[in-house]
């Protein structure tokens, strides 16, 4: 196979992020994940932090208002930029790493398309939270929901298929089952074969 | 009665409930609360065969005044008349945008005034409202962005403003006639009103809002017109117009036809050729003239939109029927003491304020049989309220960015090219020139009819 797209869909704290960065350097691939937020920054004009707030957002329904394909809710129109985006990339033949953006069906018509999903114990990742953003078990806990909500939301008013559901992808993985590295082996594998085939 | 009553507004609650919440689509919404008026409100509550057939109005299409109407008539039930006509204008537009014409226009008037920022921005906000007139303002906003982003990038200035300007303009030549604007096309066909009924009246409220409105934003975004580089300006890199015409033919063709269809809305009082016959020959035209793509064109008719309007009119047609609008046409009258005044400014403000929030076509279409109604029991003429209808809420739309689809269309273009407008960049400038024209609005109003 030429051309390797890996599209890693994640719950919030499952190290999917950190699986996709190293996916990428074991395959030497770029990665579109936060490079999406600094090249829409750069198209838009706005701060990375504030596409930061509004990126991989739902809209807000009460603001918005979507009129023949066109909407005025920033957040839809940053999706659809960042939808272009690895689109284009796609087609241009090059291959790459992208994290979320509804990648798994936005890019779906690609037969080089690997797409996973990573999910992890709930414990598993209140513990990783706690860790990186230096919360208590209750604050982590509510910030994983809040996240993964958000997501979803996200996910199900772009694509209008359930976020996670197993049929999306290719592959659903618990990350807390063999633990991040030994995770990152176990695709490697399954990439490595998709790739020969 | 009672129950039939409580269904008919539960359904109408709920229908308005789910536009905004813009979970399910908006066609399926109306259709579905549609269908629900007629099984459970006129079928199960009303027992009432006759409430369904006058509703659904099928026979509307063999009756002759729907084609050729001597006397003025007003129409119940689904109005057939606005979803005719406003299907034909569809094909016209699809014919119109295939062959080159909106972008050519576009081009033609920026070199005409030699693409100076500050004449490109006063000429394309009366272009904005002159189109806007004939023509939805989606399809105008939808080419006029696109051109005014292509000159901001190579006369460096923010296309922001000059966007937000042609969107208020596009809503305010809306309301100038009946075909302009949707709300208008309903309050026409509904109440038997002409093209030059509305002309006359709203025209020409709109034409002195219009100086006001260019004068307002010239003020309003002098400084963020200003060239944000100090870079030459070299206009011979512009696409000149003539590139934009895909086909000479067929654009001389859609020309034509969208000549005639200016002709015959302007005469069809004198001819008696009503807005479903004009939308018919049009479309017919459209299709004949361009034989090869006639499919691709039908094919590109907004059928939601189509089918957005069929299930709205009966779900009013349910609080009509049932006597809930003769209610709320009742309560204006009581709060307003039987004073025109109040009674004027009440349905201007609130059309408005209604409108910057929630769609207008639903609302107009509810307003009108309420005003029928106060008509017929204050006495106050209901042109005077119809014009007061229109008004209200063809400018109340501009207020947001959600009031008016050419608000959404404009602020969706200009965000897909870099440079998304938020709610309070639309509303700094949009918000304070609606409370401007809709008082000026008001005193003409007061000044004309009262």
């Amino acid at each position: 196979m030429s051309q390797i797209i890996i599209s890693v869909g994640r719950e919030f704290g499952s190290g999917g992020r950190v699986i996709a960065e190293e996916l990428a350097k074991r395959f030497n691939l770029p990665i579109y994940d936060r490079h999406l937020i600094t090249e829409i920054a750069e198209k838009t004009g706005l701060s990375t932090d504030e596409i930061e707030a509004l990126d991989e957002a739902p809209k807000s329904r009460l603001t918005s208002r979507r009129v023949r394909g066109f909407s005025n809710s920033i957040e839809d129109n940053i999706a659809e930029m960042q939808f272009d985006f690895i689109r284009k990339k796609a087609e241009s033949g090059e291959s790459f790493v992208v994290v979320g953006r509804c990648s798994e069906s936005k890019l779906r018509d690609f037969d080089c398309l690997v797409s996973l999903f990573i999910i992890g114990d709930m414990k598993a990742k209140i513990k990783r939270v706690m860790e990186i953003y230096d919360m208590d078990e209750e604050e982590a806990e509510d910030f994983i929901s809040k996240k993964d909500k958000k997501r979803k939301r996200y996910h199900n008013y772009h694509v209008g298929l359930h976020w996670g559901d197993s049929r999306l992808y290719d592959l659903t993985v618990n990350s807390s089952r063999l633990g991040i590295d030994k995770t990152i082996d176990f695709l490697e594998t399954y990439i490595k074969a998709r790739m020969s085939k | 009665m009672l129950a039939a009553q409580i269904f008919a507004v539960i359904i109408f609650i709920a229908m308005f409930l789910m536009i905004v919440l813009d979970k399910i689509e908006r066609h399926f919404v109306t259709l579905g609360c549609g269908l629900l008026t007629l099984v459970v409100v006129f079928g199960i509550c009303m027992r009432s065969g006759s409430a369904i057939w006058q509703t659904l109005a099928v026979r509307d299409f063999v009756k002759p005044d729907f084609w050729y109407q001597v006397t003025e008539s007003e129409s119940k039930g689904i109005n057939w008349a606005t979803i005719v006509f406003i299907a034909g204008m569809m094909i016209m537009v699809e014919g119109m945008a295939k062959a080159g014409f909106f972008r050519w226009l576009c081009m033609k008037i920026a070199f005409l005034v030699k693409c100076r920022t500050i004449p490109v921005f006063i000429t394309f906000m009366i272009m904005s409202s002159v189109l806007s007139m004939f023509i939805d303002s989606i399809t105008v906003i939808m080419f006029l962005a696109a051109v005014t982003i292509e000159l901001a990038q190579l006369l460096h200035f923010n296309p922001v403003p000059m966007i937000l300007s042609e969107i208020f303009c596009a809503n305010l030549g809306g309301s100038a006639t009946m075909c302009g604007d949707p709300p208008n096309i309903i309050v026409g066909t509904s109440l038997g009103f002409s093209f030059f009924d509305f002309l006359t009246n709203t025209g020409l409220c709109a034409g002195i809002c219009l100086v006001f409105t260019v004068i307002f934003f010239y003020f309003a975004f002098k400084k963020e017109l200003a060239p944000t580089s100090n870079e030459p300006v070299d206009i011979a890199q512009l696409p000149k117009p003539s590139t934009a015409i895909t086909n000479k033919k067929d654009f001389i063709v859609s020309s034509i036809i969208f000549g005639l269809a200016v002709v015959l809305l302007v005469s069809h009082s004198a001819t008696h050729l009503t807005v479903a016959t004009i939308g018919t020959v049009i479309a017919v035209i459209t299709l004949i003239a361009n034989a090869k793509d006639a499919l691709e064109l039908l094919k590109k008719v907004d059928y939601k939109t189509l089918l957005f309007f069929v299930g709205l009119f009966i779900v009013v047609g349910g609080l009509e029927e049932t006597g809930i609008l003769k209610y709320i046409a009742d309560f204006i009258g009581d709060i307003s003491g039987g004073n025109a005044y109040i009674m004027v400014a009440i349905i201007l403000w609130v059309s408005a304020l209604a409108s910057a929030f929630v769609d207008n076509i639903p609302f107009a279409a509810t307003m009108v049989p309420i005003i029928q109604s106060l008509a017929a029991t204050t006495g106050v003429p209901i042109a005077t309220l119809a014009w007061t209808l229109s008004l209200g809420t063809d400018i109340g739309g501009s207020a947001t960015p959600i009031g008016a689809s050419a608000n959404v269309v404009g602020t969706s273009v200009a965000a897909k090219n870099g440079y998304p407008v938020s709610w309070g960049r639309y509303c700094a400038k949009l918000a304070p020139a609606t409370v401007i024209v809709l008082v000026i609005s008001t005193v003409y109003v007061f000044a004309r009819y009262l």
